[in-house]
C-alpha cells in the first residue's frame, strides 16, 4: 500500500471510530444560508500595489516622458485592446474570450482610505474591513477579527471550507485568523503558502509509509493512552485546527498535489500548462485552483505579490501583471468548468493598494521609471472587479469615477459576507458597507 | 549562570536518588538541542510550556536520528510549516517523512519484546525526558502484550504526536 492509499484508508478509519459526530464551532450543523447570492466567493487580493495608470486606465508606459504608447495588459479582466507596438513584455494570448469585465461589475474607482501603504496593513484592511494604523509588514494576527473568522463563526461552516492562500510568507501566514477576544483561531481559515511546500516539501515529505488502516488504529490507540495522562490538550497549540477527517483529507491532498507537480500533471496556470514563465502569483493560482477543485470552498481568498517589483523595474511589473492577469483568467476558465463552481461562484479582484504618481527615479533596462507606494493621493486609488453568475451580478456595470470614487477596501469584506448570506450578522461590526450596485 | 549554579547544586543535593541529572542545556527558541546530557522531569506537570515550531522539529530530529538536526533541514522544515496553517497536519506530515528515513534509530520489535519495561522506560526517556509512573508502564505494557503487531514504530509515531510531546 503506498503512501496515498494509507492516507486515504486512515481517514476512513478515523471516520469510522469516531463516536460522535463533530461539532461544528458555532455549535451547530453546517447549513448553506437561504440568503446566499451565491455557494462560493473568491477574492483574489492584488498584493503588491497596482496603478490605476496600468490597470483600468490602460495607460501602459504612456505615463512616462517620451512615451505615448497606451492600452490593455490586463486582458482576461479587462476590455480593450492590447498595446502592439513598444513592447516591454511577453505577450500571452487571453484565455477568456469574454473579459471578466462583460461578466460582473467593475467599480472603476475606489479607495484605499487613511491606513498606511503598506503590504500588511493593506492586506488586513482588505480581509478584516478595517482600517489599520500599524505600519509594519507584522508577524502578528491582525486585531480585528477576519472575514474567514465572520465567514465561520456565523455560518457554522468547518474550517475547510475558507482557505487564504498566499503567494510568499513574511507577514501572510498570520492573516487566516485574529486576535480578537470573540473569534480567533476556532473561526480561522485553513492556510496554504503553496510555493514552499511545492518546491521545498517533497524532499522531505517523500517516500511510501507501507501502513494499513489497523497500523494507524494502533497509533491513535497508544496515542490516545498516551494523552489521557497529560493534563494539557494538544488542541491548545496556537492557529487554526483541523478536526480528524479533514486533517486527512488535507494530508492526503498536499502529498497528492506535491506528487502531481513531482510528475508534471498538476495543472499550471500559463499558456503552456506548465511551470514554464510561471510566475510566484500563478503558482498560488494553480495551487489555489488544487484547492477549489478538491474542497469546493464556500471562501477562498488568494493573493499575489509579484507586481511588486515595481520599486525597481517597472517593466517586469509590466510583465508580472500581465500573467497575474492570464492567472486569474486561468482560474475562473477552470472554475467555470466545474460542475459544482460554475455558475455558482463570484469572483473578485481587488490590488491592495496603487502606487505613487511620480517615479522613484530608479529606471529599468528600458529606460522606465519605477514607483513605490509611499502613500500619496495615487497610491490610495484602486478598482476592483465584482463578476459571477448573470442574474446575480450585474453584467457590464460599471461605476466610480476619478472625481466621484465608489467603494472602499474595507467594503469588500461586507460585500463578500453580503453573498455568502451572513451580512446582516456582522454588520454592526464592520465599517464598510456591501457593494451593492454589483448585485441584481 | 547563577540559575545554572542553583541547578548543579540542586542536583547534587538529590543525586542520591537518581531522579535528577543535571543540564548545561536551556530551552529556547532557535536553539539546537544537543543529544545529551538532558534534563529528565519528575513528573509531566512540570511541562507547562509549548514547543516553538524549531523546537519541536530539532527535538522530534533528535529524539528520532539521535543525532542534532542539520542546520538547512530545520531551516527547510520550520518553512514548510509556517506554510501549513494546521500545525498538526504539519507536524504529521513532518513525522512521516522522519518516520520513513532510512537512518531512523528504533528498535526492532523483537528486541522491544525482549525487554518490554526496559523498552518503555527508554522510549518514555528518549521523548518525554523523564521515566513511566508504574502505571503508566503497566498501561503500555498491556497494549504491547496484547498485540504482537504493535511495533516500536507505531509506539514512537504515538509519542511524537501526543499532547505531551509537545510541551516542556
Amino acid at each position: 500500500m503506498d503512501r496515498r492509499s494509507f492516507i486515504q484508508k486512515a481517514a476512513l478509519t478515523a471516520a469510522g471510530s469516531l463516536v460522535a459526530p463533530y461539532i461544528l464551532p458555532s455549535g451547530r450543523l453546517f447549513a448553506n444560508s437561504p440568503n446566499r447570492v451565491v455557494n462560493h466567493v473568491v477574492f483574489v487580493l492584488f498584493g503588491g500595489g497596482l496603478r490605476q495608470q496600468e490597470t483600468v486606465e490602460q495607460a501602459y508606459i504612456s505615463s512616462h516622458a517620451g512615451q505615448n504608447t497606451s492600452g490593455n495588459i490586463l486582458n482576461n479582466m479587462l476590455a480593450g485592446s492590447a498595446p502592439s507596438q513598444n513592447l516591454v513584455y511577453t505577450q500571452w494570448n487571453p484565455i477568456l474570450s469574454n473579459p471578466l469585465m462583460n461578466q460582473g461589475t467593475l467599480f472603476k474607482e475606489m479607495r484605499y482610505e487613511n491606513s498606511p501603504t503598506g503590504h500588511y496593513n493593506a492586506h488586513t484592511n482588505a480581509i478584516t474591513g478595517k482600517q489599520t494604523a500599524t505600519g509594519l509588514n507584522l508577524n502578528v494576527n491582525p486585531e480585528f477579527p477576519t472575514i474567514f473568522e465572520y465567514f465561520r463563526k456565523h455560518t457554522g461552516a468547518a474550517a475547510t471550507d475558507a482557505w487564504w492562500i498566499s503567494d510568499s510568507l513574511g507577514p501572510y501566514p498570520s492573516l487566516n485568523y485574529s486576535r480578537h477576544p470573540n473569534y480567533g483561531a476556532l473561526y480561522g481559515a485553513n492556510y496554504l503558502q503553496p510555493s514552499t511546500l511545492l518546491f521545498l516539501a517533497n524532499q522531505y515529505f517523500g517516500g511510501n509509509l507501507n501502513y494499513q488502516p489497523d497500523d494507524v488504529e494502533r497509533i491513535d490507540k497508544v496515542r490516545n493512552l498516551l494523552d489521557r495522562n497529560f493534563e494539557r490538550m494538544g488542541e491548545a497549540l496556537p492557529g487554526i485546527q483541523n478536526n480528524r477527517i479533514d486533517r486527512e483529507r488535507i494530508k492526503q491532498f498536499i502529498l497528492n498535489t506535491l506528487d502531481r507537480s513531482q510528475n508534471g500533471t498538476l495543472p499550471i496556470a500559463t499558456p503552456t500548462n506548465t511551470y514554464s514563465g510561471a510566475t510566484g502569483d500563478l503558482v498560488n493560482i494553480s495551487a489555489a485552483w488544487q484547492v477549489l477543485e478538491t474542497f469546493k470552498p464556500s471562501l477562498t481568498v488568494i493573493n499575489t505579490t509579484n507586481s511588486d517589483v515595481c520599486h525597481t523595474n517597472f517593466s517586469q511589473y509590466i510583465q508580472n501583471l500581465h500573467k497575474a492577469d492570464y492567472g486569474v483568467g486561468w482560474l475562473w476558465d477552470k472554475i467555470q468548468r466545474d460542475p459544482v463552481l460554475a455558475n455558482n461562484t463570484i469572483l473578485i479582484c481587488m490590488p491592495e493598494h496603487g502606487r505613487n504618481l511620480q517615479d522613484n527615479n530608479v529606471f529599468d533596462s528600458n529606460g522606465l521609471g519605477a514607483f513605490d507606494h509611499t502613500g500619496d493621493q495615487n497610491s490610495r486609488r484602486i478598482f476592483s472587479l465584482i463578476a459571477g453568475p448573470a442574474g446575480k451580478i450585474v453584467q457590464g456595470g460599471g461605476f466610480g469615477s476619478s472625481v466621484a470614487p465608489v467603494g472602499r477596501t474595507i467594503d469588500i469584506v461586507p460585500t463578500i459576507a453580503h453573498a455568502l448570506g451572513f451580512y446582516n450578522d456582522i454588520a454592526g461590526m464592520v465599517a464598510g458597507q456591501p457593494l451593492l450596485q454589483a448585485f441584481v | 549562570m547563577k540559575k545554572f549554579i542553583l541547578i548543579a547544586l540542586c542536583a547534587s543535593l538529590v543525586a542520591c536518588k537518581k531522579e535528577i541529572n543535571s543540564t548545561n542545556t536551556t530551552v529556547v527558541d532557535n536553539y539546537i538541542y544537543e543529544v545529551n546530557p538532558q534534563e529528565v522531569y519528575q513528573s509531566n506537570a512540570d511541562k507547562d510550556k509549548q514547543k516553538t515550531s524549531n523546537q519541536y522539529i530539532s527535538i522530534l530530529y533528535s529524539n528520532l536520528f539521535q543525532t542534532a538536526i542539520p542546520l538547512q533541514e530545520i531551516t527547510d522544515l520550520s518553512q514548510i510549516r509556517l506554510a501549513i496553517g494546521d500545525k498538526q497536519i504539519a507536524d504529521e506530515l513532518i513525522l512521516n517523512g522522519f518516520a520513513n528515513a532510512p537512518n531512523i534509530q528504533i528498535p526492532s520489535n523483537s528486541q522491544m519484546r525482549a525487554d518490554v519495561e526496559l523498552f518503555i522506560e527508554q522510549t518514555y526517556l528518549r521523548f518525554y525526558l523523564r521515566k513511566p509512573t508504574a502505571y503508566e508502564n503497566l498501561q503500555l505494557k498491556q497494549l504491547i502484550d496484547e498485540d504482537p503487531d504493535l511495533t516500536p514504530q507505531h509506539i514512537y509515531q504515538s509519542f511524537a504526536l501526543s499532547n505531551e510531546y509537545k510541551y516542556y
